[in-house]
């Protein structure tokens, strides 16, 4: 084992200038490849499962449910996409979509509050539970990692003694007037005169829409997105260029906890009752739907239509096997293995960019 | 002298002969050629950016020569990785420090060839070991004590005791004592005596020549990558020759249009007696509108951490800043540029001046987003590309377009872009670290323009620079820093040989401070 010092190369090194594959891979706007990528990867599955299958394309039985399922990933996707695009991670985006939906929950059982209201005091403790995060970690300096990793254990316990306290079932079952609808309505409830929406198009939909258009607007157009992302890209740099960088990590994490506290509510809504466990099955799935769609682990790069179509892919897989009638566990392994793959994409990009920018010293 | 040497019988220790090595736009080495005996302490000498860092990376495996060789106790020899140079018994301690905190004294001397029974580490024979290689150096110390609970000098011995534990015969020390105090100083110096009376051949870099009349033999100058002293005897020198041996480059100096600065009012940017939680002492200087005030001395001087403090990175423990003559307590980056706009263009622009991953756009509009935006953080695109359209132009950075990552710049180009933003954000102060290294000739005297041109249209400039010549170019005064304190200043002639010979003299301490800026 040789410890040498100054390892690498290059005080001068001007990178030879690449312009002609330039613009950036995985940028907002660019990547437009890789998301068409992952189109024609999903249709022909769906293509592929329908004709294997013919059952896979039933509206209510089976489109219906996947668009739901993909609605709501899509926001968990974005709610980890938001830690990513500073660079860090979110490993308790589960259980912060618990807590929230805890006082979701809190709120129709114990404070009768209406639909929206309630949906409010939950983003809020989303928001406020994120930005308690993002806080510790841009104080004390700990890695995003290891502070979301305590931060889930720490809800995991508070979530369920809450529940052991203060119900009978472990579930707040109370349901305000409203969240029935937001269960089975299809847009074939939306109708204009005597032509209506499709069955198989879910209503909740309607808030992944909302939740993209949002977060689309903060990365591509606004001050606070792009400092997020610069701040992902070069924290040292961002500092120096005025970047308030700690402000920044905390709107990140309180972002991100507002979108799982969204994620939250919606699986509780479509599930019928807010339970300790929702968001158990978060995790995972939350970094497969951004990677997939081109957003950068390393941070500065994000793609919010990529994740809904990373999302949509691992949807369309998962629905498509159980359509086949594959079990359980082989399904995991093969969503184990497409994880595996977006993270080595992910890792050749970054290598490439770094091999092309030289950021050696 | 080489004739005398080819006739002796014994070959020298260590030829390195010609060497070339090409950075891309730059020729760091240009047939520098460096000769050591054994038994014997030589000196490399150098401006900054002469090429000695260059020479050691070279002649430890570090880097491989574009043209030249290597001699090694009469050997030729290609070295392709540092553990090569170790097998060749070359070994270095470099200028950074180079252990492992958590480890102790003797598993970091002997990090390099852990000794082993079976699979296993063999922790008596590792403390024998320590212990001979400290006793070559006629140190104690426990060699258990984990290497963090050590003064800086002691670690400095750890680590010449790990370069000679793998039976080195050459030993290259690169600034060794610049971070000792002057009884640790003439301690290191004394171990140098005792290696050279044991036969090892050394090389010591040094900016101080007090240290390496003391106790050099022979010394080596490098000039622009050449050699232009090879191994002559120090005694045949005099300090005033050396000097005029590392700065007499033909100086080719710029026309530049006379500037004049801004006598009325107060100064842009005056610190009064300014103390860091860093280490600053008592710093005290103006800079006014119009004024390039340069701030030189040597790597480690706290020159950066000085412009950190001005920033709010680094504590202001005590003293005054004040800003066009109303005091100022600034505690970020965003509070400088925003409330007394002020800039800072940092040394290490890949770490901590570019978004290398992000396109240009962002890497120059990062700065003024605070200012254009609108209702709900609302950037206008429009707005921002003409922005930045316009100093790109202004600067002439040649890029593919306003999208291409800023890592795929050239060098000079790269560092445009990291000016270039503190142009768009219109400050009034401008803080230039090191501006122009690793950055070919003629990118530099383009940039040597542009800074005197932004001093022209009245900003008050802090030239912070390592290149005597650059400094010497476009300063109207020079202020020298040595162990974070003012040594002393001089006003800048614009004549290259007096100025260097007087900066010099300040920051070796040669000369009382006299005329102060």
């Amino acid at each position: 084992m040789s410890t040498s010092s100054t390892h690498e190369t290059d005080r001068p090194d001007p990178p030879p200038p690449e312009p002609t594959r330039s613009a950036g891979a995985g940028r907002l706007p660019a990547g437009t490849s890789q998301r068409i990528g992952l189109l024609v990867a999903i249709a022909a599955l769906v293509v592929l499962f329908g004709s294997v299958q013919n059952s896979f394309y039933n509206q209510q039985f089976s489109v219906f449910p996947l668009l739901q399922d993909v609605a709501i990933f899509t926001v968990v996707g974005l709610s980890q996409m938001a830690a990513l695009s500073i660079g860090h991670m979110n490993l308790a985006v589960g259980r912060m979509a618990a807590f929230s939906a805890m006082f979701m929950g809190l709120a129709y059982q114990r404070w009768h509050l209406p639909l929206y209201a309630g949906l409010a005091v939950g983003l809020l403790a989303g928001a406020a539970i994120g930005a308690l995060t993002g806080w510790i970690i841009s104080t004390t300096g700990v890695n995003s990692f290891v502070v979301t990793l305590a931060m889930d254990f720490a809800l995991l316990g508070l979530v369920s003694l809450v529940y052991s306290q203060f119900t009978t079932a472990a579930a707040f079952t109370t349901k305000p007037a409203g969240m029935d609808g937001l269960r089975n309505y299809s847009l074939a409830d939306v109708c204009v005169g005597s032509v209506c929406g499709s069955p198989a198009v879910p209503q909740i939909l309607l808030f992944t829409i909302v939740a993209m258009l949002l977060i689309g607007y903060l990365y591509a157009r606004s001050r606070t997105g792009r400092e997020l992302l610069l701040v992902g890209s070069n924290i040292t740099a961002a500092r120096l260029s005025g970047i308030p960088a700690g402000r920044r990590v905390i709107f990140a994490h309180a972002l991100s906890g507002t979108l799982a506290a969204l994620a939250g509510f919606m699986l509780a809504a479509t599930s019928g009752s807010f339970t300790a466990g929702i968001g158990a099955e978060f995790m995972i799935p939350s970094f497969i739907g951004p990677v997939l769609g081109g957003t950068l682990l390393t941070g500065g790069g994000v793609s919010v239509i990529g994740t809904l179509l990373g999302t949509s892919l691992v949807q369309v897989i998962r629905q498509g096997l159980t359509t086949l009638g594959i079990g359980l566990e082989s399904l995991n392994i093969y969503l184990g293995v497409i994880l595996l793959l977006a993270l080595s994409t992910d890792r050749i990009r970054s290598a490439v960019v770094t091999r092309r920018a030289a950021t050696s010293r | 002298m080489t004739d005398i040497a080819a006739a002796t019988a014994t070959p020298p220790a260590l030829l390195a002969d010609r060497l070339v090595k090409d950075f891309p736009g730059v020729r760091a080495l240009d047939g520098a050629t460096l000769r050591m005996e054994a038994g014997s302490v030589h000196a490399l000498l150098g401006e900054n950016g002469a090429g000695k860092s260059t020479l050691i990376k070279v002649v430890t495996g570090l880097y491989r020569p574009d043209g030249g060789s290597l001699v090694v106790q009469g050997q030729p020899t290609a070295l392709s990785s540092p553990h090569d140079a170790v097998q060749a018994g070359i070994s270095v301690v470099h200028q950074e420090r180079n252990v492992i905190p958590e480890f102790s004294v003797a598993e970091n001397i002997t990090l390099r060839q852990i000794p082993v029974r079976g699979r296993l580490v063999d922790r008596d024979e590792m403390r024998r070991q320590a212990r001979r290689c400290l006793d070559l150096l006629d140190v104690d110390l426990d060699v258990d004590a984990p290497v963090k609970t050590l003064s800086t000098a002691q670690i400095q011995l750890v680590e010449i005791a790990k370069a000679l534990s793998t039976d080195s015969r050459v030993l290259l020390l690169d600034e060794p004592t610049s971070a000792l105090t002057l009884q640790e100083t003439e301690r290191l110096l004394e171990v140098i005596g005792r290696l050279r009376d044991q036969g090892t051949a050394i090389l010591l870099v040094s900016h101080k020549l007090e240290e390496v009349f003391a106790v050099c033999d022979t010394v080596t100058v490098l000039r622009d990558g050449a050699s232009v002293l090879e191994a002559e005897p120090v005694a045949a020198y005099t300090k005033d020759e050396i000097v005029g041996l590392m700065v007499g480059r033909s100086h080719t100096k710029d026309a530049f249009a006379p500037r004049t600065v801004d006598p009325d009012g107060p100064p842009a940017l005056e610190l009064d007696a300014i103390s860091t939680a860093a280490g600053h002492r008592n710093i005290s200087l103006d800079v006014r509108r119009g004024e390039i005030v340069g701030l030189y001395g040597l790597v480690g001087a706290g020159r950066t951490e000085l412009a950190k403090a001005l920033l709010g990175l680094e504590r202001v423990v005590s003293g005054t800043m004040r800003v066009h003559g109303e005091p100022a307590r600034i505690r970020d980056v965003g509070q400088a540029l925003g409330r007394h706009r002020i800039g800072y263009v940092p040394e290490n622009r890949k770490e901590e001046g570019l978004f290398l991953d992000q396109p240009l756009t962002r890497n120059i509009a990062v700065t003024v987003w605070a200012r254009i935006r609108r209702a709900f953080g609302y950037v206008p695109p429009q707005r921002e590309r003409d922005l930045v359209r316009e100093y790109t132009e202004r600067l002439g950075i040649r890029s593919a377009g306003p999208r291409q990552l800023a890592g795929q710049l050239s060098g000079g180009n790269q560092q445009k872009v990291s000016l270039a933003k503190w142009l768009a954000a219109k400050t009034e102060i401008l803080i230039i670290d090191e501006p122009t290294v690793g950055i070919d000739i003629r990118t530099k005297a383009a940039f040597h323009r542009l800074i005197w041109q932004l001093a022209a249209d009245g900003l008050a400039i802090l030239l912070i620079t390592s290149d005597l010549s650059e400094m010497v170019t476009l300063a109207d005064r020079i202020t020298v820093m040595r162990d974070f304190q003012i040594a002393g200043g001089v006003p800048n002639t614009h004549d290259y040989e007096p100025m260097s010979q007087a900066v010099i003299r300040l920051i070796h301490g040669a000369a009382p401070d006299t005329a102060v800026a």
